[in-house]
């Protein structure tokens, strides 16, 4: 017992004392909020497919929160005791993440935000959208084609979640330039199409030919609403519908001419945060996805900003069989 | 004896009332199209309910059937989408296969339940459990946790088409409330559900297979779930993998608050129908009115327990 405890502590000793060997791949663990939507997934499979981990540079180890601020807390834990050499992380919560991401920076870890934001100073650097910018972009759609004139319902996504307050900011903030538009109901569907679904159902039925425009914040529940009015037999087209996110089955609503949508690029901010996280360890690495070439609006700035601000990509006619050709 | 009458009739007493109430607060409540809308927001936890109330009446409980709805979902519209990324392999499928397969999916989940539960003994609630956590993952490995979508449209036509105008779901709604109120009243498996609820041993006694009867409430239970997954996805234009989550709750819900007794062998098909029309006519009237949801689940919650309070009362009389 005695010989085997010595052993292992010298074998222990000789790993610190030995400088990591060059080919060693860097070990990155992403703790996402949750697997069960297409976002994320979409997100993740562009991780797993970052050119630096195909030439393995690096390895990448996703972690599912299963939607719990706990279970992220507890896989934070797990990397730190790892050693993870980074850690990405798409939090559930925008304050419950803190604690988290100041246990890895205590430990020395860098921690790079993606998609989601964390209330928190501790992040080496953030890769995201600003949800304000989709909020008013999608709801300017809306209100462009029904003439800044007549009714608008918003369904909003859970109330309290960082990208409904800041959708909705941005909402209001479009709104407030068609002062004539009235607002005439808002709740929650808590991103779900059926809830959705239901809700517009009642609306139609409560406020009969008075709703002229649709502002969902996300896909799911535009989508929700669209089903409501097909449901009811009225015309989508007399509607203007809008959603954010860009998922699959928005885009072939787009492509069918009956909504629009703001595509939220999930693979961008999976892309780059892992450059990122590389470049933190590695000085002379230069960024291997082709994000920096092809969003010229987001420079690489040597990997040194606290902020990456991935645009917005409105999908249309003309650009969603190339957006759809991307998912397959 | 009040309390017993305030049991068969009360619910029935409280629909109206809620009805009559939302009448004169809001003017588009009783209009045919919201009446069919309330129907058919019902339909998918009505028919839920239905199942729910046979596993009910055997002293069972099923968690698993929001699991489900999203396992029996993603199955069978993989082969009834055009989406070629999300297809099985030759398909789009005839849309007999794709609901055939659905159902069978319902079924076998229900059936494994059902095994554990009547076989091995284990606690209703720990074997849907297990099923409810199980058959969520199976759903999210099957679909890579993305939505099915592009279903054809023989498919969606269970969801959004009318027969003589009444949509599709509330159609297929009423001819499951029809069918299961006739099982259990008129025939010799329903009289064996009522047995072995209300006494297993004396139920054993006089011959009647008991395990087998509990077996097959899980079956009935899972196909309902698998037939409502499928009325889910054709609605929606898409099966997601989030889809069901919870719905075992509401349909628990519509089966205590129409007055079937946790405690086994008293309940019926009717009250639990009248209990999801409760919930439904509640979230539609409070929707209408322009109440907040937070305050629909409040007022959920004190029903059931109100429900169950007084099944209790009724006990102890008995």
């Amino acid at each position: 017992m005695k010989t085997l405890l010595k052993t292992m502590v010298s074998i222990s000793a000789l790993m610190v004392a030995m400088p990591a060997a060059a080919q060693e791949p860097l070990k990155i663990g992403a703790a996402v909020y949750g697997l069960n939507a297409e976002f994320m997934q979409i997100w993740a499979e562009a991780l797993e497919n970052h050119p630096a981990v195909r030439d393995g540079i690096v390895t990448v180890t996703i972690f599912d929160g299963k939607y719990d601020a706990l279970v992220q807390q507890e896989q934070f834990e797990t990397m730190i005791t790892q050693g993870y050499d980074g850690i990405i992380f798409v939090p559930i919560d925008i304050e419950a993440g803190a604690a988290a991401v100041q246990a890895a920076s205590e430990a020395g870890i860098p921690v790079f935000g993606s998609n989601t934001r964390v209330n928190s100073d501790l992040l080496t650097a953030y890769v995201g959208s600003d949800d304000v910018q989709s909020g008013y972009m999608e709801a300017k759609y809306v209100l462009d084609k029904i003439g800044c004139t007549g009714n608008v319902v918003i369904i909003e996504g859970p109330i309290g979640q960082s990208a409904q307050i800041q959708r909705l900011e941005g909402n209001l903030k479009a709104l407030a330039e068609c002062p004539d538009v009235k607002v005439i109901e808002q709740r929650t569907a808590n991103w779900s199409r059926a809830e959705a679904q239901t809700l517009m159902e009642n609306w139609l039925t409560a406020h009969p030919g008075e709703i002229a425009g649709v502002i969902g914040q996300n896909d799911e529940m535009a989508l929700g609403a669209i089903e409501a009015i097909k449901g009811a037999k009225f015309e989508v087209t007399d509607f203007a519908i809008a959603g954010i996110d860009g998922i699959t089955d928005a885009l072939l609503a787009v492509k069918a001419g009956d909504m629009a949508s703001i595509l939220q690029d999930g693979a961008a901010q999976a892309q780059g945060a892992l450059d990122l996280a590389i470049a933190a360890k590695m000085p002379d690495y230069k960024p291997m996805s082709e994000i920096w070439t092809h969003y010229t609006d987001m420079p690489w700035n040597d990997g040194k900003d606290k902020a990456y601000n991935v645009p917005w990509t409105p999908v249309t006619a003309e650009n969603v069989d190339a957006l759809l050709a991307l998912r397959n | 004896m009040l309390a017993s009458h305030a049991q068969k009739y009360g619910i029935l007493i409280a629909l109206i009332v809620a009805c009559i109430f939302l009448t004169f607060a809001n003017e588009y409540f009783l209009t045919g199209r919201n009446i069919l809308n309330v129907l058919r927001q019902t339909s998918i936890n009505g028919i839920l309910a239905i199942g729910m109330t046979f596993v009910i009446l055997t002293r069972g409980i099923d968690l698993s059937v929001g699991s489900i709805v999203a396992l029996a979902g993603v199955v069978s519209a993989s082969l009834a989408t055009t989406s070629s990324a999300a297809m099985v392999a030759g398909g789009p499928y005839p849309v007999a296969i794709a609901f055939g397969a659905g159902l069978a999916v319902g079924m076998a989940c229900g059936a494994v339940s059902g095994f554990v539960v009547a076989r091995f003994n284990v606690p209703a609630f720990v074997a849907t459990l297990g099923m409810l956590s199980a058959a969520r993952g199976l759903t999210l490995i099957y679909a890579g946790g993305k939505p099915v979508p592009n279903l054809t449209d023989a498919y969606r036509w269970i969801g959004t088409a009318d027969l003589a105008g009444i949509p599709m779901p509330v159609v297929a709604f009423a001819v499951i409330f029809l069918a299961a109120t006739w099982v259990l009243t008129s025939t010799r498996f329903g009289r064996h559900v009522y047995a072995a609820g209300g006494n297993p041993h004396a139920a054993k006694v006089s011959g009647i297979n008991v395990p087998r009867i509990r077996l097959l409430v899980y079956v009935i239970s899972g196909g309902m779930a698998g037939f409502a997954g499928m009325m889910l996805a054709a609605r929606t234009g898409s099966a997601l993998t989030q889809a069901g989550i919870a719905y075992e709750l509401d349909a628990i819900a519509a089966v205590v608050i129409g007055g079937t007794s946790l405690a086994g062998g008293i309940g019926r098909v009717t009250g639990t129908v009248i209990g999801a029309l409760l919930i439904g006519v509640m979230n539609n009237g409070l929707d209408l009115m322009g109440v907040e949801s937070y305050y629909q689940q409040v007022i959920k919650g004190g029903l059931i327990v109100a429900a169950v309070m007084l099944d209790q009362a009724r006990h102890k009389q008995a």
